[in-house]
Formats: structure tokens, C-alpha cells, sequence
């Protein structure tokens, strides 16, 4: 990746047009096939989780029907799908051009996927079980990490690319995130990419949290 | 470097670009960072990581009365395993994210990269042709190592009664040797060629992801060292694939194995994924998949591979590690869990990892074979099927390796079918090779002579495998020295003979310099002998009753196990002529590649040598397939905007 400073290399601007519409593609494929690989690594735990259930080695898959505390489960999902949401909603003032409208949406989202890292820890130091004692306590310890993992690429995603608005405005002024310049153009790949994965980490939560605590 | 002020040309918005303190200033001196940093950073982690362990769990009941504190041990090598990317300056660039800065800000860090000679293989660096000769250096010494432990093993073994090994040491060395091969030597061979290559190939000046990259290597080089840090924990007695129960009853090293793959497995997710969305994402323009170099399609597929079946890995590493630091019961069947479960994730990520081996050493081959046969790549578009196809059903085979270890019974019908499907799109690669070759004027140079023993020994390791996909075969063989020798075959046999041809053929391009044709050619016939001499006996070996991993025998399998450890040994002897080539030919007696040694029509080899930092002056447009041999009036490959390198312009000949 050469930049204008390299010694020798001086792109023409149909090069540099060429470059960024490849740049472009690769934050949509590599942000489609992120969640390709994060959809796998989902798979594992969910057949971890009927592989131990259909096994029920022992009847020990769920004695006495232990659940995990509900209330703090169904406010981690929710707080997720909140900040997907906000992060949808966000994107869709951003399309319309309104950049402000984005970044309040995406630092609320911030704060709502931070509250869901942050009550997803205080439920794995609440949890009525011993971690091994039944596949079904297992598979929700391995849930746990997982989740926590989830939500902290969230985070990091949403915080970075907020940082990166910001200081596009500090840099170039204000509206340089609706530009028709590489760098806007770019950016606005990214905030698709980080809303779409969002979106899908919403719906994951979903399926495991119907998982451990309706099923 | 010298940072010059060029006109804004890159369309980045109108406001004028900060004048920035040269990337050298900035990073110069004490806080520069490489290998040296990396490495005190991995001691100060491990340290701190083992420290904090003790002070979380050193109250634990459990741990005081089993006097292995697991969670210490494992944040050791977790912090380890951090310490180093940060000493190295893995983590620089996701921490400037959190401020806001955007990759081409990094960019900068990669110019400077760029200028810094022999100093910048011993750092972090976004350049490609960089992080792929770092590769090549570490997937040797992988080999290397994994290599003198089948010293060992073959040494122990050349004696039914005399040890030079306790049984629990050999099997330590048993399981390091397949763990370093399996996982760290063979599954990540995208790693050299594919991140020295594919950008070449494709017309790019770049990699999508150059940063993906670059932290793929340097964890892969943290996961060596995790795996190796088994030993002074005591090794791990599972051989390379872990199966619990033996799993959650091993000591503490075990816990080096499931860390260790998990590590490596990260690194294996981001090289794929860096490589795929670099194929899909960054093609010249005319590039069209039907011209795409058949090598680049075997990359593309075994990407696929690499980020869609590692996942798999992860989580079973994961659990495993889950089950001895937070006593979850994943693989315990006594509380509730299987150990049926790793099994399953294990050869999920496990059969797919076979064809993460053996499509880059197809590629490879059908690369090579046009150029020293002057003929058109036969069958091009099947050979490509013939790739992605195989990736695809190496997704639904999985349970075959659990035929003999409790999968039910009605399972096994369906599961030997999908198995033996997939012989035939292997059959149509090893067909595309055959009808290539037909009435061809071959040119036995070094390379091509590896790309001949390839199916030489695939042939051997197929037809086997096709005996292996059988219930009532696999189940009489299971567990012996037939099935041993059988992916030896297939592996080493296949993909590391390739991996040599491919080194031979494009090291001219990569370091300017010719390897030693005479030694070449004594380092193939070494080789390739003594491979046969050593593997050939196994299958009969494992016939007459042989089990694997375990270090004594019945005393009339003396003899052959004898001959076959005096072939490994010299087999062990055929690499040190290939060491010695190297440094020969790179050091000592240097010989200056020409622009196309070899004639080919490879775009790769229509850049200048050394290849620029940003690779073409100009972005090339695509105009056919590289494979258009002899062919009277074939168009250029490409029209690369600028001069055509000598040899480009007569390759076609």
C-alpha cells in the first residue's frame, strides 16, 4: 500500500479512483464474509448446545431445569438489539445527510452496547450454577464469552468509527463524512459495514437468548 | 525516507494535508519496534499474565488441591501472546483507530517500512512482498523443528526393545511433531506464496487488508511459541488432534495445545480473510475470473477455507480451555458433556484444514505445469471447479474420521459416499495435470522435476484415501501406520514437494537470485528417494498391525521400521542440501536472477526484480490468461502502461 510520500509512485487519478472503488469493495465483502466467520464460530456453540442437549449424558444436560438469571438475560439481548437499532436508524439519517442525527444515534448506541457488556459480566458473577455442573450450564459459560467478545467488536467498531467522524470534522470541516472524496466515501462504507454486523449480532442474540432462557 | 510535498491528488477533501514529521523521526531510537521489542514485550506479558492468575485463582480450593493453577498458566501465555504484538507494534494501529485515525493514516507507518532495508523482515510491516518473505523464513523453521522431531521419533523407533524415550516423552514428541506440521508448517503454506504472490498476480499494488496481514504472521509467530511452551510444562499425550477424554485428564501442558490453536487459529482467519477479500476486491481491471491464474483460484479456495472452517477451531480450542480454567464440563461426559463434542468441532475445522493443505500444492503444480511444458493450462475452467468443489464438499465429511470412535452406525453409509464424491473433483485436478502433460516437450528444471513427484505421490496418497473412505477398510487400518503413511503421502508428498517446486520457481523472482541448479536437482532425487524408502514400508507396517503413537512394537516389524528410519534419516539429510542451496545460492556463490528465468507469461514476472514497493508503475489492464504457451500470435498478458520487462516479450514462445 503505497502512499503519495513513496519514493517512484505518482498515481494518475483514474489509478486513485480505481484504488478507492477497490477500497470500497473490500470494506463490503470483508464486512459480508466478518460475519460469514462470526456466523461459524455461532454455529460451533449452537451445535455445542443441541449436541450436549440430544446427548443429555448422565440426565445431566439440565438438571432441575436451572436457567440462568432471565432478567439479566433479556436486558443484555435488549440493550444489543437497542443499539442495533439505534445504529440502523442512525445510518438511515446519515443517507439523508444528516450527520449529527448519525452521531447521536451511534454514541447512544455506544453507551447501550457498553451497558450490555457491562451487565453481561455482572450476570456471570451471578449465576446460580456451578459452571460445570451440567451441559447446559457449560454451553451458557461458553455463550457468555462469546457474547462478551460480541459486543466488545460492537463497541470497538462503533467507538472507532465515531472517532474517525470526529476527526474528519476537526480535519477537513464540517460534512466531510458526506463528501464525494475517497476518504468520505469510505467512511460511509464503514458505517455500513459496522450498522450491518450490528444487525446481525442483534439477531444472534436473539436466537441465543431464545435458546437459554425460552427453549 | 524523505516525505516529498506532491501535489493533492488523492481526492481526501479539500483541506491541506498536515505537513507530518517523518514516520522515522517519529518512531526512531528507543521506541522503535521489532523482533527485539516483541520479545520482551512476550516475557513481560507472560510474567504479568501468570502473576494476575494467581492472584484471581491462587485461592481457589480446586487449585490448591490439584497444584496446577490453570487460569495462572493460561493468562501467562494469553498475556504472552499479547505482549508480543504489542512489543512488536501489531496493536499501534487498532489502538489509533480508538483516536479517530483511519488506515491511510497507517499508511504512512508503511512507507517508512519500506525504507529500512534488511532491518524491516525483523519488524511489523504492511508490504506484502515483506510479510511474505517473513513467512517463508518461519514456515521453514516450522518445518525445520517439526522435522527434527520426526528425527526423534524415527530414531526411537528404529529399536523394538531399546528406548532412547520414555513412552510419555515419545508421545510429548509425537504430538509437538503432528501439532508444528499440521498446524503451523502446512496449514498456513498461503502464507509465503500467497501474500508474496497473489497481489502480483492479480495486477494489485496492494493487499485489502495489508495490516490483517501483518498481524496474521506475527500471531502465527506467537503461536509457535505457545505451542512449544507445552514442553517445559510437560508436553501434551494427544497427539495432534487433542480428543478428550485424554483431553481434560493431561497436565498442564495441554492447556499450551488448546491456547496454542486458538492463537494460530486467529492468525489462520486473518490470512484467509485478507487474501479473499483481496481476490474478490482488488483485480485489475480485465481480470475477469476466467483469467484468473489457476494458482490465485487454489488461494481463493483454500481462503475460503481458512475463514469459514477455523471459526470451528477457535470454539473448540475455546471450550477446551473453558474446561480447565472456568471447570466448565464441555468435554466431560460425567457433568453433563461429550467428549464426542470435540471430536465433532475438531474435524469440522480438521477436514476442511486437509484441502487448507492440499489446494495451495495444486495450484502450485497447475501454475508451474504450463510454463515447462509450453502448453496451455488443459482444462482450465475444471481445474478451477474442480478447486472450489472440492472446498465445498470438504464441509460435509467430517464424520468419517469418527467411523471408528462411535458415530452411529446408519451415519456411516452416508458420510463414506460424501468422502469418496470428493476423489472426483480431486480426480479432475489431477486429470488437468495428466492432460497438460500429453505430447508435451517437458523441460525437467528443478521445479517442474518437484511438480512430477507430486503426482507421483498424490497418486499414492488418493488411491489410498479412497481405500480409507471405505468403512470396512478404514476401520481394520484405523489408528495404524497405513493411515500414517497414507496422509504423509498426501501432505508431504503433496503439498510440501509443491511447496518446494513453488519455491524453486518464484525465489529468483522474490530474492533476485537463481537457486544452485545442481544442488537442486540432487536435493529433488534425495528427497523424493528417500520420501518413497521411508513412507512406502508404513503402509506395510500399519498392514502387519502396527498402531501409531506408541513407541514399542512387535519384534518382527524390526526390520522394516529399521529401513524406514535409515530412509528418514536420510531424508532428513535431503533438507540440509536444500538449507545449503539456499545459502549457496543467496549468500555465498550469489547468481543474479535474470527478468524471466523461466520464460513465463505470469504477470508476476512482468515486474521489474526487485518489485517496486507499490509493485506496477501503473496499474495493468488484463487482456487474456496467462497461460496462452505457443500459441502463434497470443496477445500480451496485460498491458502494464509502461516498458515490458526483458524476457516478458518473448515468454510466449
Amino acid at each position: 500500500m503505497a502512499t503519495t510520500s513513496t519514493p517512484g509512485y505518482n498515481p494518475t487519478p483514474e489509478e486513485i479512483e480505481f484504488e478507492t472503488r477497490a477500497e470500497i469493495s473490500s470494506i463490503w465483502t470483508g464486512g459480508r464474509l466478518f460475519i460469514g466467520m462470526y456466523a461459524f464460530l455461532l454455529a460451533s456453540l449452537a451445535f455445542s448446545y443441541f449436541y450436549l442437549r440430544s446427548s443429555n449424558n448422565g440426565d445431566l444436560w439440565r438438571p432441575n431445569h436451572v436457567t440462568a438469571p432471565t432478567s439479566f438475560g433479556w436486558a443484555i439481548s435488549s440493550l444489543v438489539v437497542l443499539a442495533a437499532l439505534l445504529a440502523i436508524y442512525g445510518q438511515w439519517r446519515l443517507r439523508q445527510g444528516r450527520v449529527l442525527d448519525w452521531e447521536v444515534a451511534g454514541w447512544l448506541s455506544f453507551g447501550a452496547a457498553l451497558s450490555a457488556l457491562g451487565v453481561q459480566i455482572w450476570q456471570l458473577t451471578v449465576l446460580p450454577f456451578y459452571p460445570g455442573s451440567s451441559g447446559y450450564a457449560s454451553c451458557f459459560i461458553g455463550w457468555g464469552v462469546v457474547s462478551i467478545m460480541t459486543i466488545s467488536i460492537l463497541v470497538y467498531w462503533t467507538e472507532t468509527t465515531l472517532a474517525r467522524s470526529i476527526r474528519m470534522r476537526s480535519e477537513q470541516g464540517a460534512g466531510a463524512q458526506l463528501s464525494g472524496s475517497a476518504e468520505g466515501r469510505l467512511f460511509r462504507a464503514g458505517v455500513e459495514s459496522c450498522t450491518y454486523f450490528m444487525g446481525f449480532a442483534a439477531l444472534s442474540f436473539i436466537v441465543f437468548t431464545a435458546l437459554f432462557y425460552l427453549l | 525516507m524523505t516525505t516529498t510535498a506532491l501535489p493533492d491528488t488523492s481526492g481526501q477533501g479539500s483541506g491541506a494535508a498536515p505537513v507530518a514529521k517523518s514516520p522515522r523521526q517519529r518512531r526512531s531510537g528507543l521506541f522503535s519496534q521489532h523482533l527485539g521489542t516483541a520479545i520482551i514485550g512476550a516475557v513481560i506479558g507472560y510474567f504479568v499474565g501468570h502473576w494476575l492468575g494467581n492472584v484471581i485463582a491462587g485461592g481457589y480450593t480446586y487449585v490448591q488441591n490439584s497444584g496446577e493453577n490453570a487460569v495462572a498458566n493460561t493468562l501467562g501465555l494469553a498475556f504472552m501472546v499479547f505482549g508480543w504484538l504489542a512489543g512488536v507494534g501489531a496493536l499501534n494501529y487498532p489502538f489509533a483507530k480508538i483516536i479517530g485515525k483511519s488506515s491511510r493514516n497507517a499508511e504512512e507507518m508503511e512507507a517508512w517500512s519500506a525504507s529500512l532495508g534488511w532491518q524491516r523482515y525483523f519488524r511489523y510491516t504492511a508490504d506484502h512482498k515483506v510479510v511474505g518473505m517473513q513467512y517463508v523464513v518461519g514456515v521453514l523453521l516450522f518445518m525445520f523443528t517439526g522435522g527434527l522431531l520426526a528425527m526423534a521419533i524415527r530414531a526411537e523407533l528404529l529399536n523394538p526393545n531399546y528406548h532412547l524415550f520414555g513412552p510419555g516423552r515419545y508421545i510429548e514428541i509425537v504430538s509437538e511433531h503432528g501439532t508444528v506440521m499440521m498446524m503451523m508448517a502446512t496449514s498456513i503454506i498461503v502464507g509465503p506464496l500467497g501474500n508474496w504472490l497473489v497481489p502480483l498476480m492479480i495486477g494489485s499494488r496492494r493487499t485489502a487488508y495489508p495490516h490483517v496481514e501483518a498481524f496474521s504472521f506475527w500471531v502465527f509467530t506467537a503461536g509457535y511459541m505457545v505451542i512449544f511452551s507445552a514442553l517445559p510444562y510437560g508436553g501434551f499425550p494427544t497427539g495432534w488432534t487433542g480428543y478428550a477424554p485424554l483431553q481434560t485428564q493431561a497436565g498442564a501442558g495441554m492447556i499450551s495445545y488448546l491456547l496454542g490453536f486458538a492463537v494460530i487459529g486467529i492468525g489462520m482467519m486473518a490470512a484467509g480473510f485478507n487474501l479473499l477479500v483481496t481476490i474478490i476486491s482488488y483485480r485489475a481491471p480485465g481480470m475477469t475470473w476466467s483469467r484468473l491464474p489457476i494458482f490465485v483460484w487454489a488461494i481463493l479456495a483454500t481462503c475460503a477455507l481458512l475463514t469459514l472452517a477455523t471459526p470451528t477451531l477457535f470454539a473448540a480450542g475455546l471450550f477446551g480451555i473453558l474446561d480447565r480454567t472456568a471447570q466448565t464440563a464441555f468435554y466431560v461426559a460425567e457433568h453433563g458433556g461429550s467428549s464426542y463434542l470435540w471430536q465433532n468441532l475438531f474435524w469440522f475445522f480438521g477436514h476442511p484444514e486437509v484441502y487448507i493443505m492440499a489446494l495451495p500444492g495444486f495450484g502450485i503444480v497447475g501454475e508451474l505445469l504450463p510454463v515447462f511444458t509450453r502448453k496451455p493450462l488443459f482444462a482450465y475452467k475444471v481445474a478451477a471447479a474442480g478447486m472450489m468443489g472440492v472446498a465445498l464438499l470438504s464441509f460435509f465429511v467430517w464424520q468419517h474420521h469418527l467411523f471408528q470412535s462411535g458415530i452411529n452406525p446408519d451415519m456411516r453409509p452416508l458420510f463414506m459416499l460424501t468422502t469418496e464424491l470428493i476423489s472426483i473433483p480431486t480426480g479432475f485436478i489431477f486429470l488437468v495435470g495428466m492432460g497438460t502433460l500429453y505430447k508435451a516437450k517437458i523441460r525437467f528444471e528443478v521445479p517442474m522435476l518437484f511438480c512430477m513427484a507430486v503426482f507421483f505421490n498424490f497418486l499414492i496418497g488418493g488411491v489410498t484415501g479412497v481405500f480409507l473412505s471405505d468403512v470396512p477398510v478404514n476401520v481394520t487400518v484405523h489408528g495404524g501406520f497405513f493411515v500414517l503413511s497414507h496422509f504423509h503421502y498426501t501432505i508431504m508428498g503433496g503439498l510440501l514437494f509443491a511447496f518446494m517446486a513453488g519455491l524453486y520457481y518464484w525465489l529468483p523472482k522474490m530474492t533476485g537470485r537463481m537457486m544452485n541448479k545442481k544442488i537442486g536437482i540432487w536435493h529433488f532425487w534425495t528427497m523424493f528417494i528417500f520420501f518413497n524408502l521411508t513412507f512406502f514400508p508404513m503402509f506395510l507396517i500399519g498392514l502387519l498391525g502396527q498402531p501409531r503413537r506408541v513407541f514399542q512394537y512387535a519384534q518382527n516389524l524390526q526390520t522394516l521400521n529399521e529401513f524406514s528410519s535409515m530412509a528418514a534419516f536420510c531424508l532428513g539429510l535431503s533438507f540440509l542440501l536444500f538449507a545449503w542451496n539456499l545459502l549457496y545460492s543467496m549468500f555465498i556463490k550469489v547468481e543474479v536472477a535474470p527478468a524471466n528465468p523461466w520464460n513465463s507469461l505470469g504477470l508476476e514476472w512482468q515486474t521489474p526484480t526487485p518489485v517496486p514497493y507499490y509493485n506496477f508503475e501503473r496499474i495493468p489492464v488484463i487482456l487474456t490468461d496467462p497461460y496462452h504457451y505457443s500459441e502463434d500470435g497470443a496477445p500480451a498478458v496485460a498491458d502494464l502502461g509502461v516498458r515490458v520487462s526483458a524476457g516478458a516479450s518473448t515468454a510466449a514462445t
